[in-house]
């Protein structure tokens, strides 16, 4: 039987540092009530987390939206900043355009993607100059947990 | 180690008790959030000299049970109360980090063995 998919989403307001988190605490939550695998829901805490991290410091705010799919799950970050001018670069561990101001309250590690790409089953970054930028990544059930949530 | 014996061991002033009867696993150090959040795992005690909210949604995102602040760095009163209503251990501690982790170390608590 194929269910409907479950869809939760949040905006991240631009300037709100101690909100970071606030959405991935959501999201774990609800994953734990659906009784998702313990490893999936720690892969999309970290993937939110970091998601609306970077979409706080480098796009000005922006919507977090996680779907549940019967064997996985999507998290989609969207944001209205400047975009990013060289995805690979961005990629690169270490390296961060975060302010000295950000980094000192712990953020802009320039640990944000591969954080993400490491903890999903694939990433895709849709971003243009001037326009935004759009993350999704998915991250799929073990085999066994989706034939459980299939039935 | 619980984390009642670890807070009698060390000089530490507490600022939510959390649970004391849970065991912690293993150590962190860190003040960079992503690091922790790629490296923390479940039942560890992290070291940081942070000090704002961030800090408890790290640790709740992370299954984080016990946060020592070194360099006697003194929590904002958010962190205190996040800390409360998610049952976190939040202590604070004259040591630095790299002698908090020492002596945590040599306490037996999380080592690599």
């Amino acid at each position: 039987m194929t269910q409907a998919p479950y869809i939760e989403e949040y905006t991240i307001q631009a300037g709100d540092f101690t909100a970071i988190g606030e959405a991935a605490t959501r999201f774990k939550s609800t994953l734990k009530m659906l009784g998702i695998s313990s490893e999936a829901v720690r892969r999309a805490a970290v993937v939110a987390y970091e998601g609306e991290m970077n979409a706080l410091i480098h796009g000005g705010g922006g919507t977090v939206k996680m779907t549940i799919h019967g064997d996985h799950l999507v998290i989609e970050v969207t944001d209205n900043g400047p975009g990013i001018p060289d995805i690979s670069l961005a990629m690169q561990e270490g390296y961060s355009t975060a302010p000295d101001e950000i980094r000192e309250l712990g953020f802009g590690a320039g640990m944000g993607l591969p954080n993400i790409d490491r903890n999903s089953d694939s990433m895709t970054i849709d971003t243009e100059i001037g326009k935004g930028t759009t993350l999704r990544a998915v991250i799929r059930f073990s085999p066994r947990e989706a034939a459980a949530r299939a039935v | 180690m619980k984390i009642a014996d670890i807070l009698e061991k060390m000089e530490t002033t507490v600022y939510s008790p959390g649970d004391g009867e849970k065991s912690i696993d293993g150590v962190i150090l860190g003040d960079l959030f992503s690091f922790v959040m790629a490296e923390a795992r479940e039942g560890w005690l992290w070291i940081t000299i942070q000090i704002h909210l961030n800090v408890s949604a790290v640790a709740v995102l992370k299954d984080v049970p016990f946060i020592l602040l070194a360099s006697d760095r003194k929590p904002e009163k958010e962190l205190i109360e996040r800390c409360a209503a998610e049952g976190i251990t939040l202590a604070g501690t004259p040591l630095t980090s790299y002698e908090a982790a020492g002596k945590l170390y040599s306490m037996g608590v999380g080592g690599r063995s």
